[in-house]
């Protein structure tokens, strides 16, 4: 496991059933199947969120996760666990992580 | 204590996020412009910085300067106006937190201490998200852990106590009630009754009665199987040998070679005869007379019976309830003794003994003579 030189900004957006606003946070660890999240937000374990970042140059747009986990930080920042849920999207994380682990 | 640089174009934002970050512990370096607060950073006072974003300044291009500037101070922006889209613009400017408004103290120290000790997202190709069990999947894990364990103690408990119980002293009742020897022909053993003037031949498994061999022109008392014959002595003193057949027909017979006889065994080369009456062992030549080479005194209270393990000779003494292994060169001295607590309430009265290969075995009757007599299996614990 490598680690980036910052965390990752992500935009959370909400299925529009869920009636929230958008939001932001970091992540703290990211791989194909999933990630892991710091935000101020408030998740709820089941819950969906799209996810929009920037991975080596390459940007995801709605990346569909459910949140698996989710527990208070010691700084009563948000931690969730999430998992993504698109295959297609996940082989492209897949292939942009390999890439970006492979050049650096 | 830290030192927060804040980087705020209005008044009231700055007194504000000073009284909040004051609260919290901080010493607060304000200033108005970025030239302000990168003289206050290179002062040395500052390790991280809070940039507002709105009211005139851009916390973008503050924040692009900033980490200019200073690579490796974190910067926290506190927006005005709640704009998810700008926040995350400002997050890939360099901003290390955004904080949204309204400004709390408990957003403020959120972010503020993860910015003070950030580091980088983990980037792995693994497939699977990585897994963050709750309490409940850990209560589960020790629960599965210890159900494994405890099954698998039980299972070598379980095989302990069919072991043990294997290997606990076993007896069986028998069809005869006056057995005087016993004797083991490498797969089965032969209880000699005198009364009935038979050999019972006996399962060793669960000591099952397998035949019957009927000799009424004797009172046996004591019986070997060598490997080509089967030795046995007679209450009247003679020894015989027989064919191994299913018959046992006697092939020689030796009158008053052995008076007294109570034990027999051949150890591959000498006979040798147990005297229970004169308390002596005899050691024959197997010449036509059986002669008699030495005779020696039989070690302990009542010696009753006598057996060849395979190395040496052992005594059975109904007196002091003992297994003696007998000194060959010396064979009226013991090397080894093994207690046998079977016969320790004195209920049965040993009189016939043999060695299977793994164990001893021995033969008894009831003292009152009232009942079957019984086999006993020995575990061999307790020599001495």
């Amino acid at each position: 496991m490598r680690r980036a030189p910052g965390l990752i900004p992500v935009l959370l957006a909400f299925p529009p059933e869920a009636a929230r606003q958008d939001a932001w946070g970091r992540l703290l660890k990211l791989t194909s199947g999933g990630a892991e999240l710091s935000t101020a937000v408030r998740l709820l374990k089941g819950e969906t969120l799209l996810l929009a970042f920037e991975l080596g140059g390459e940007t995801f747009d709605a990346v569909r996760a459910r949140v698996e986990h989710a527990e208070d930080d010691a700084d009563g920042h948000r931690l969730a666990e999430l998992k993504f849920l698109d295959e297609v999207q996940r082989r492209s994380l897949a292939k942009a992580l390999t890439g970006l682990l492979a050049r650096s | 204590m830290s030192a927060i640089g804040l980087l705020a174009a209005e008044t009231g934002d700055r007194e504000e996020l000073s009284l909040l970050l004051g609260e919290l512990g901080h010493r607060v370096d304000g200033a108005a412009r970025l030239d302000q607060a990168v003289e206050s950073a290179r002062a040395g006072r500052s390790r991280a910085f809070l940039v507002v974003d709105g009211g005139g300044a851009d916390a973008e291009v503050l924040t692009r300067e900033l980490v200019r500037a200073y690579p490796l101070m974190p910067v926290v922006v506190a927006l005005k106006t709640r704009d998810a889209t700008r926040a995350v613009a400002l997050m890939r400017a360099g901003a290390f937190e955004v904080v949204a408004p309204p400004w709390t103290r408990e957003d403020l120290k959120a972010c503020v201490s993860k910015s003070l000790r950030f580091t980088g997202t983990a980037l792995t190709p693994m497939r699977l998200a990585p897994r963050r069990r709750s309490s409940a999947w850990y209560v589960l894990a020790v629960g599965a852990f210890f159900a494994v364990a405890l099954g698998a103690a039980s299972l070598r408990r379980a095989e302990q106590l069919r072991r043990a119980e294997a290997a606990r002293v076993d007896h069986w009742d028998l069809p005869v009630s006056h057995p005087a020897g016993l004797a083991f022909d490498g797969a089965d053993l032969w209880v000699v009754d005198w009364f009935s003037q038979s050999l019972y031949q006996h399962a060793r498994a669960d000591a099952k009665v397998l035949g019957l061999r009927h000799l009424p022109a004797e009172t046996p008392v004591a019986a070997a199987f060598a490997t080509d014959a089967v030795w046995t002595a007679t209450a009247d003193g003679a020894v015989v040998r027989r064919m191994k057949n299913d018959k046992l027909t006697p092939l020689e017979r030796f009158p008053h070679r052995a008076p007294g006889a109570a034990g027999i065994a051949f150890d591959g080369l000498y006979l040798w005869t147990l005297d229970a009456h004169a308390k002596v062992l005899r050691k024959h030549l197997l010449d036509a007379e059986l002669t008699v080479l030495s005779t020696h005194r039989a070690a302990g209270l009542k010696p009753v019976a006598l057996v060849w393990d395979g190395g040496a000779l052992w005594t059975l003494d109904a007196g002091d309830r003992l297994l003696r292994r007998l000194d060959l060169e010396h064979p009226e001295q013991f090397v080894a003794a093994i207690p046998l607590p079977e016969y320790g309430d004195g209920v049965f009265a040993p009189t016939g003994l043999s060695w299977d290969g793994e164990r001893f075995w021995t033969v008894a009757e009831r003292r009152d003579g009232k009942g079957p007599a019984r086999l006993f299996r020995h575990r061999l614990e307790g020599v001495r």
